[in-house]
């Protein structure tokens, strides 16, 4: 075996890398409950790459077929059902784990210095993942896919000037049509994916320079031992691989309750409109896309103006970009923050939520009021931290990490 | 084009409440998709008054060998009553289709009878029963019966012979007295209706009848491996503090 890894290490630094990114590889030893999402989601990444391929084996990307294609799959093909129910939980398993792992970089602060371009491309992952979410839902063809497609991609068509010819270049047809569902295809099966795997590479390769931030926001580097040893660290491997294992065990045994029991998780993972084939002469009554987009449609509807809610829309996601330079209070952890920060984080949540709850459900006087006032929250609180951050009153930050109780 | 979709989209994002329709109380259902009796029936029940109009376009009859534990020959003679395009008796791997012409049935009805195979799915097996039992009689629709879940809908009473045709009394629309009688009592028409759903969601998704019993098995597995995931990482963090 020595003799075959030094073989193999002369032409491929295979010891080396294992050494640098796994068995030295020191990560603060006092991770929590919130730690396990990174590891999962890159899991869920590889589940949903592999599903997929299996999918594509039978799936048709043509509008007359498509539909029946998925119904051939769930009925017709040895395990299609059980490959199908893992990749549509997949799907809303990956959304809730980005979005555990983004409200553990906002409790800790791990996108400040020296984690902004971490944060950045952690942020463009997340935009990738909604392209690569959309794009999916139109393929099986169902009522609520071509619908939702129909009008997310009209919301380009709100650009001033561009707006018209660019929903159409999107399109490639002037409705959601068979055209549309070819690119989509390829979009969903190839190029977003493709991307997403580089930017994944880019985020490990960003965090593995700067190390992992901790539930007490100290850089575990500035103390080391004689030996540069971070005091505070242990080896990555096997210390969380081992940790990591246990937590992806947990969290197959939840995932695979929902595949096998509720797969449909009552019209959230799976809507029921979506198995009627799609008719474009027919508008189902209620619109919305699924749970995991429905914040950010629900700010679009607050604002009483297309164009505005387009705007105000992608300025909610965008925003988020600049957290780091939003966010000017140099303590990390909410552990050590102010209460301003504490509530106004707890604020925050609870409208994004709420807004969540609102984009699920058809506009209301009422919840049309809630949402605006929801989506102020939702701005408010990057203008609240922006200006109280610099001079924000803080704990005193101890040298050592704590670990969990 | 454009300009319509988009006063579509704008209706709706933008509207309040203007496409939401009345909550409609739906009668409950049990159903049990491992009962093969009730499944045998309600196929039967399918073969012989739906499949004249609707499809069940993506399931193949073959399933029901194994699915309603009937044998093959039994299927043969008694489920599949259509030919294929060469006058043969249809296939057992075929899937079940009728000969309906859908320019024609959309002429005689008005719509084109939609295909059941995922009725219970996108509908929800309360509805389905809900409207099965919701047909009385009106004269002033072309066909001469209504339906109180789905109004002025196009589809005749196609069981109407089993349940008889019945009106609601003046005075208390939740009663109904019966101006024709039909083969079976209110009771047994219920339960031919049960069946028929029963039958109807056992179509819309034919992998619940494997995914409980595999998802027990898998579960058992993972907590198990759970277990020995949770020895294994307490046994490597004995020594952090």
């Amino acid at each position: 075996m020595g003799k075959f890894m030094s073989w193999i290490d002369a032409r491929l630094p295979v010891s080396s890398f294992f050494r640098n990114h796994l068995s030295q590889y020191y990560a603060p030893k006092n991770f929590n409950f919130f730690y396990f999402f990174g590891s999962l989601a890159l899991f869920i990444f590889i589940l949903q790459i592999i599903t997929g391929i299996f999918l594509t084996i039978n799936y048709k990307p043509d509008a007359s077929n498509a539909f029946a294609s998925v119904e051939y799959i769930m009925r017709d093909v040895e395990w299609g059902w059980l490959i199908r129910y893992l990749h549509s939980t997949g799907s809303s398993f990956f959304f809730l784990i980005v979005y555990l792992h983004m409200f553990r970089a906002l409790l800790y602060g791990s996108f400040k210095k020296p984690r902004e371009l971490l944060w950045i491309f952690g942020m463009i992952i997340f935009v990738l993942l909604m392209a690569e979410a959309f794009m999916g839902y139109l393929l099986p063809w169902g009522q609520m896919s071509y619908w939702g497609a129909q009008v997310i991609i009209s919301l380009f068509g709100a650009i001033p000037y561009i707006g018209e010819p660019l929903a159409l270049w999107i399109r490639g047809d002037y409705v959601v049509s068979d055209v549309t569902l070819n690119r989509f295809f390829a979009f969903h099966v190839i190029a977003i994916p493709l991307l997403l795997f580089f930017l994944i590479y880019l985020h490990i390769a960003a965090l593995h320079t700067v190390g992992s931030n901790n539930p007490d926001g100290i850089e575990i580097k500035e103390n080391t031992d004689e030996n540069g040893i971070p005091r505070d660290g242990i080896p990555f491997h096997p210390y969380y691989t081992v940790k990591d294992i246990f937590g992806l065990s947990i969290f197959l045994i939840i995932f695979a309750f929902i595949v096998f029991f509720m797969p449909e998780f009552g019209g959230y993972f799976l809507e029921r409109d979506n198995f009627v084939p799609a008719n474009p002469l027919q508008t189902p009554e209620h619109i919305q896309p699924l749970w995991y987009l429905t914040p950010f449609y629900a700010i679009l509807r607050a604002i009483p103006d297309k164009l505005g809610g387009v705007i105000v829309m992608g300025i909610s996601i965008l925003i988020l970009f600049v957290m780091p330079w939003i966010d000017r209070c140099p303590v990390k952890s909410i552990r050590y923050r102010s209460n301003g920060y504490k509530t106004s984080l707890t604020l925050f949540i609870i409208s994004f939520i709420g807004l969540g709850y609102i984009g699920m459900n058809p506009p209301t006087p009422i919840l049309t009021w809630v949402g605006r006032l929801f989506t102020l929250i939702y701005f408010g609180f990057f203008i609240f931290l922006y200006i109280t951050s610099k001079d924000e009153k803080t704990k005193e930050v101890p040298e050592r990490v704590r670990m969990d109780e | 084009m454009n300009r319509y979709f988009l006063i579509v989209i704008l209706s709706f994002l933008f509207s309040d409440n203007i496409f939401s329709s009345e909550k409609i109380i739906l009668d409950q259902v049990s159903i049990n998709i491992h009962n093969k009796p009730s499944l045998q029936r309600g196929a039967k029940i399918f073969m012989n008054n739906c499949l004249g109009c609707h499809t069940l376009k993506y399931q193949r009859y073959s399933k029901f060998i194994n699915h309603l534990g009937m044998p093959k020959e039994v299927i043969e003679k008694n489920l599949i009553f259509t030919t294929d395009k060469y006058g043969e008796p249809t296939k057992i791997g075929s899937l079940i289709i009728n000969a309906v012409d859908e320019d024609f049935s959309k002429e005689a009805f008005g719509v084109t009878p939609p295909d059941l195979s995922l009725i219970v799915r996108s509908r929800g097996a309360d509805w389905v029963y809900t409207f099965l039992t919701s047909f009385y009689k009106d004269d002033s629709r072309p066909l001469g019966v209504n339906n109180k879940l789905y109004p002025n809908v196009s589809m005749p009473h196609a069981l109407w012979w089993m349940e008889g045709l019945k009106k609601p009394v003046e005075g208390n629309p939740k009663k109904y007295s019966y101006v024709v009688t039909g083969s079976l009592s209110e009771k047994e028409y219920k339960q031919a209706v049960t069946d028929l759903v029963n039958f109807l969601a056992y179509v819309s998704e034919p992998a619940q009848l494997e995914r409980y019993k595999v998802g027990f098995w898998v579960l058992l597995f993972l907590s198990l491996f759970a277990f020995l995931a949770y020895l294994l990482k307490k046994e490597y963090w004995r020594d952090i503090d």
